[in-house]
């Protein structure tokens, strides 16, 4: 268990003890994870793109693992064989991971569950189903939030979602386990915001990259266990200093766990990331979900309808993107932007064409990187992104 | 009091050696396989010219792909920067600089100061770079530096499709079976290479003096279809290759002055 911290001199090396704590509970999961599923605990894999409420999975007496892994070329070269070549690089090299058979949690999950974006993730469902004999459950995130009819679509896919937990566990989701559930992921999500925004100081606290490991931690531990790091973290970092550098604003689809190239980069010439929005591999969290009233159709609204900011393919509400990126920038004080996508993520890469343009207008410096999880594109990866802290 | 800006490209490497904000020396020399070895070789070479030796650089500050390779430099710096600081001594009214060199191409965005504005680079892909014309010209039996004089022979250049170096060569050897000449396919060959480079460049944009930097501005084949993309005039250095490593040797000069 993560005890809070005591100390208050040294506030650096106690944030690094919760860290530490965190990832030492994160390495036991696993094990962990194996004896709950010998007593029958059922695990339920899901693509971490914001649209899948983990309140319905807990309630549900099931655990909740976002399969998050990406950053190595070994699993592009893998899903080789399962998948052809131009698909979004995260999404191709799912399949991978399980392929390769070394990422435990892609091989102990009772069922895979993938709210569908965009063709590329519905490809992670395709893979699972084709190569798998894991149960994979699906449903269809429209692109427009504005919309009733949109609304009660996605709504329609969380009944049926509800459905197939329970069928899953045989055990029924009632209102009173899924209001404690809320309450838990709200918690989470508002404490992730506050330190986020602890990064709106001149020596952010916390380091770009080690923010992203919170997310992504978030995604493997017990949702009780983050809460109580989170909260022992957002005392520790009270008043603590980090360094002064250049800031930038990272944004793009995907930000897996194990790709922190971009920000070791950033890292090694004295500039980080002090903000970022990532469609898979973050938890949204500048929205809460209501906790009265019809509670399903409360978590289609906290993660549909109110979903801030609005992902990359939500087309109607585009300016109201850019708007909110525009205020981040401000609000954070970032000196450059990088646009940071997969290869092959089409929408991503359009988006990424037309946000370089409204931030050239803002004075912003921006640059745009596609990934393709390959050793090769180190070099001028680098050249690119030391370039934009040179010239700023 | 000398310093040195060394630029150690994918395909050669590049060494300035700089007194008083001038010239004194340069030289330039396949990169090879060790690059320690070519680091020291290349600026020894520069240096000897002038009957000078390494101990007696002031400050280095390297440049180019392999930039953290090189032993005895004091600092490292993007060849982007450096590039655009260098055209600037030479050539203060460039607004863009195309620089194509043996791995990569760039388009440099620069502001009065010679300061960066905005740029735009390759990716991993090979097209439009040295490498592009090198497989080329092994393609078609000639040598490197015959490319762009043949180039600029022909008036009806063919038309090459795909500008992946894999793919262009493909399409060249069934251009080649279908009789078409050497002139029209090495034009075509510049012709994609350029637009190529253009395209990519066009998220930047384009504003006079467009320079022309790097070992591939040499090739006279692709000022001309870089002119026509662009429709603009562009410059070329009198030794193109080397404006990242004075650049570098520029900024190294500017570091005693913040001592």
């Amino acid at each position: 268990m993560l005890k809070p911290s005591l100390a208050k001199n040294n506030f650096r090396e106690e944030v690094m003890k919760t860290m530490k704590d965190l990832s030492t509970s994160l390495e036991g999961r696993v094990s962990e994870l194996r004896e709950l599923k010998k007593e029958g605990k059922k695990i339920v894999g899901y693509v971490p793109g914001g649209f899948m409420p983990e309140e319905l999975v807990w309630a549900s007496g099931a655990i909740p693992v976002g399969l998050n892994r990406g950053g190595d070329p070994s699993a592009v070269l893998k899903s080789a064989e399962y998948l052809p070549r131009f698909i979004d690089t995260f999404s191709r090299s799912q399949i991978g991971y399980w392929a390769m058979g070394e990422e435990p949690l892609y091989q102990m999950v009772d069922l895979v569950v993938v709210p569908c974006t965009d063709r590329n993730i519905g490809v992670i469902a395709d893979g699972w189903e084709m190569w798998t004999e894991t149960k994979v459950f699906k449903f269809g995130v429209p692109h427009n939030n504005k919309s009733d009819h949109a609304f009660k679509y996605y709504l329609d896919g969380l009944h049926l979602l509800k459905e197939a937990l329970e069928k899953l566990t045989g055990s029924t989701i009632t209102d009173d386990k899924l209001r404690k559930e809320i309450d838990v992921l709200n918690r989470m999500r508002l404490l992730l915001r506050q330190i986020s925004e602890m990064r709106k100081s001149e020596r952010p606290p916390i380091s770009g990259k080690d923010y992203i490991k919170l997310h992504h931690a978030s995604f493997r531990t017990d949702r009780d266990i983050m809460v109580t790091s989170l909260e022992s973290m957002f005392q520790e970092l009270k008043g603590n200093e980090g360094r002064k550098g250049p800031r930038i604003l990272l944004i793009g689809s995907s930000i897996a766990e194990g790709d922190y190239k971009v920000h070791n980069i950033l890292e090694a010439i004295g500039a980080d990331v002090v903000i970022e929005d990532f469609s898979e591999g973050m938890r949204p969290y500048w929205q809460e979900v209501e906790n009265n009233g019809d509670l399903v159709e409360a978590l289609a609204d906290g993660y549909f309808r109110k979903r801030t900011p609005p992902p990359a393919f939500f087309r109607p509400a585009t300016e109201e993107r850019v708007a909110f990126f525009l205020r981040l920038a401000k609000e954070f004080r970032v000196d450059g932007i990088i646009w940071y996508s997969m290869m092959y993520r089409d929408s991503y890469d359009i988006a990424g064409i037309y946000f370089r343009r409204i931030a050239e207008k803002e004075g912003l410096p921006f640059i745009k990187i596609m990934s393709d999880y390959d050793t090769a594109e180190t070099g001028p990866l680098r050249t690119r992104i030391e370039a934009l802290i040179e010239s700023l | 009091m000398l310093f040195a800006g060394i630029d150690i490209g994918a395909a050669t490497a590049k060494v300035v050696i700089l007194r008083d904000g001038k010239i004194l020396s340069y030289a330039i020399i396949p990169t090879g396989f060790d690059v320690i070895n070519t680091a020291n070789e290349v600026t020894r070479l520069a240096l000897e010219k002038v009957d000078h030796s390494i101990d007696e650089l002031e400050f280095v500050i390297s440049t180019g792909y392999a930039r953290s390779a090189v032993p005895f430099a004091n600092k490292t710096l993007t060849e982007i920067l450096c590039h655009a600081k260098g055209v600037h001594l030479l050539l203060p009214r460039a607004r863009t600089i195309i620089d194509i060199g043996g791995q990569d191409s760039k388009v440099i965005r620069v502001g009065e100061s010679g300061n960066v504005i905005n740029f735009n680079m390759n990716d991993k892909c090979a097209a439009g770079t040295g490498r592009f014309f090198e497989v080329m010209a092994v393609v078609l039996g000639l040598d490197i530096s015959e490319m762009g004089p043949i180039a600029l022979k022909s008036s009806n250049p063919c038309q090459i499709s795909s500008t992946c170096t894999v793919f262009a060569e493909t399409e060249v050897v069934s251009l080649r079976a279908q009789g078409r000449s050497r002139e029209d396919l090495i034009s075509g060959i510049h012709k994609a290479a350029a637009s190529r480079v253009v395209t990519m460049g066009k998220t930047v944009g384009y504003e006079k003096e467009v320079v022309l930097t790097g070992g591939v501005a040499k090739n006279m084949g692709v000022k001309k279809f870089l002119e026509d993309e662009i429709k603009m005039e562009t410059v070329i250095p009198e030794e193109p290759q080397i404006m990242g490593a004075l650049g570098a040797a520029l900024f190294a000069q500017a570091e005693l002055g913040k001592k």
